[in-house]
């Protein structure tokens, strides 16, 4: 029998559990000419905020041990050209939408989900409370349990379908915003964003990017992602979306058997523009070989000491 | 649009061109009749050294064997890891990607100006408009390195039946000075409305033929060069500004660019 990958989080259903993450994936366009969408979970489109950004001036990347570091800046084409020039791309893809939308201001993320609310193709909002990278909003709103409530809440009047709070590694603890936004009214989790982090040159004394830091990501973050994820897990009640340096089947099978109900692919789709379809056949192949007739048999399962 | 690919490839041959240069040629390869001048792969070398992909310019393929070669200069660890391959290794290639050169019309002269490691493409490309039975002596081939060490395969560039036009910093092969110095007498002295101009190499060295273009008044393209972790347009890292302001993605939008497009 072949395993079944299909898993669902907050009613809507996915196919896989393997979706592609926020800022690595564009809006699907490229990924498309190397795999059909239908392989995906979700496509979890870059952030995207209420007017087109152009982010950082170059370098904004830099490669580090097992991963890189980014200051993209939240560049991104704004909702009107999102709803006018990709929707119409994403119409034809057979595969869940998740929209990830990021603001400076807790007005331009409702205005940003109250327009995406009259958009069909959108499945379910991602909101990006967590980015490093830009000077206001961003991390600041999801590093504050008070803010994050207040966010989640707002945006949660005018978007009607499922909404998922992504989460920031960076704060002292994420159970406490994650408590946050449950009690704001949040449908699931994203855990995590990325770590902040930064690269000097040694020749030149100056740092790698021209914003100074930047948010680290890859396989060098899993084990504190796995540790987010399980911890959110163990305090809270709503589905998990794991993320940090996810680039095999076993690191979804570390992250689902932590509490995760789906997983996000980052990092690796630079490497292996086409890891989501490597893993999700990586994780069937898994199940088989444990006798399992379903990835969900997974979730939590972790055996603690 | 051409359809990428993520393939393992081999390595057949493998010369050493001294001064760190090296010349690679890998098979199997399916998207070999697919590549056009300008095009790159981008090169997953399997280590815990580095961790993305090394873009490398395609220098020619041969489309029946579905070889394709790359020619390249050890500056850090990926190409030096690259350099350390042996006949019978693999890599995966990611690829053909980006935007080729536009070719010139038949009746056009085609300035191809290439400096240090920006020789590949432009060497391709004057092999395939050979192939394609353009008149070698409407190439112009400029080709400028600090010392003799710098100018590859000259041979091959001379058996293409071009117009060879090599300059040394040093002067130890070819003319003396910067490689931009004949290239501005060759064009005031012709037709410049005839004329398409091809650069690929160092950052001073494309500023410069950039300024000559748009001064002279000569259209063409030049091939950039930029930190690339995805190679395919997803990561948005790495870009440069544009003229008109904005910035466009060197590996989608480019890696060749008209010239003043970019605000180099
Ligand atoms: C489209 C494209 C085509 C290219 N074609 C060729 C080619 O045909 N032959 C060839 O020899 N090289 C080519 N390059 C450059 C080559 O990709 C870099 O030299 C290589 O990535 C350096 O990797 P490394 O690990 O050895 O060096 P790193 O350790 O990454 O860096 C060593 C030094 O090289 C610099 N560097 C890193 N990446 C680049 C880059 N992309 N361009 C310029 N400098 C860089 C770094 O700033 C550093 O100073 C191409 C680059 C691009 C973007
Ligand atoms: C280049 C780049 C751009 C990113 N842009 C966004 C973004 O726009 N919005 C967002 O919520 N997360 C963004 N992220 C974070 C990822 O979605 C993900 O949370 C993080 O990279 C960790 O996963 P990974 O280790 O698999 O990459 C970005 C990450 C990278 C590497
Ligand atoms: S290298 Fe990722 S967008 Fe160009």
């Amino acid at each position: 029998m072949t395993p079944n990958l299909k898993v669902s989080i907050a009613g809507v259903e996915f196919a896989t559990p393997i979706m592609t993450a926020s800022g690595c994936c564009g809006y699907g366009e490229e990924l498309a000419a190397i795999f059909p969408m239908s392989k995906l979970g979700a496509l979890v489109t870059k952030s995207v905020t209420l007017n087109p950004r152009e982010g950082h001036p170059p370098p904004r990347t830099a490669e580090t041990a097992s991963g890189m570091l980014n200051a993209i800046g939240l560049a991104n084409v704004g909702v009107d050209r999102f709803i006018t020039e990709k929707i119409p791309f994403l119409e034809k893809q057979k595969t869940k939408v998740i929209v990830n939308v990021a603001g400076s201001k807790l007005e331009e993320y409702v205005e940003v989900c109250s327009r995406l609310n009259d958009i069909e193709r959108v499945d379910m909002i991602e909101l990006n409370i967590s980015c490093p990278n830009v000077n206001e909003g961003g991390m600041e709103f999801g590093s504050d349990p008070a803010m994050t409530e207040k966010s989640v809440a707002a945006v949660k009047k005018v978007f009607s379908r499922p909404l998922i709070a992504k989460l920031s590694p960076n704060v002292t603890s994420i159970t406490t915003i994650a408590q946050a936004a449950q009690q704001g009214g949040a449908d699931a989790f994203s855990v995590i964003n990325s770590l902040v982090g930064t690269s000097i040159d040694t020749d030149t004394w100056r740092p790698r990017l021209t914003n100074n830091k930047g948010g680290l990501t890859g396989p060098a973050i899993k084990p504190v992602a796995l540790a987010m994820v399980n911890a959110v897990y163990e305090k809270c009640s709503l589905p998990i979306i794991g993320i940090g340096g996810i680039a095999t089947a076993e690191d979804v099978v570390e992250f689902m058997l932590c509490g995760a109900t789906a997983v996000q692919v980052g990092t690796s789709l630079f490497v292996r523009p086409d890891a989501p379809v490597i893993i999700a056949d990586g994780l069937k192949e898994y199940l088989r070989k444990k006798k399992l007739s379903s990835a969900c048999e997974l979730i939590g399962k972790v055996r603690k000491y | 649009m051409i359809k990428p690919t993520c393939e393992d490839t081999f390595l057949i041959k493998k010369r050493d061109l001294k001064n760190n240069y090296f010349s690679m040629v890998f098979k199997t390869y399916s998207r070999v009749d697919q590549c056009q001048p300008g095009h790159f792969v981008h090169v997953h070398i399997p280590s815990t050294d580095i961790f993305f992909r090394r873009a490398m310019s395609v220098a020619g393929v041969l489309v029946e064997s579905g070889e394709i070669e790359v020619i390249f200069k050890v500056v850090g660890r990926g190409t030096r890891l690259l350099s350390m391959l042996h006949p019978g290794d693999r890599v995966n290639f990611l690829g053909p990607l980006g935007v080729s050169f536009k070719l010139p019309k038949k009746s056009e002269k085609a300035i191809m100006v290439a400096g240090g490691v920006g020789f590949p493409p432009l060497f391709y490309m004057a092999t395939e408009m050979v192939r394609r039975g353009y008149d070698p002596k409407n190439i112009e081939f400029f080709y400028g390195g600090r010392s003799v060490s710098d100018i590859l395969e000259r041979t091959r560039i001379k058996k293409l039946g071009v117009t060879f036009h090599p300059v040394t910093e040093d002067g130890s092969y070819g003319e003396k000075g910067l490689v931009t110095g004949p290239v501005e007498r060759y064009i005031k002295s012709g037709d410049k409305a005839k004329m398409r101009l091809y650069g690929c190499g160092p950052d001073g060295m494309l500023r410069a033929v950039n300024e000559l273009g748009l001064r002279l008044g000569v259209p063409g393209q030049l091939s950039l060069e930029a930190p690339m972790p995805c190679g395919v347009g997803i990561c948005l890292g790495c870009v440069v500004p544009l003229v008109k302001g904005g910035y466009a993605r060197v590996c989608q939008d480019g890696p060749v660019f008209e010239i003043g497009e970019v605000a180099l």
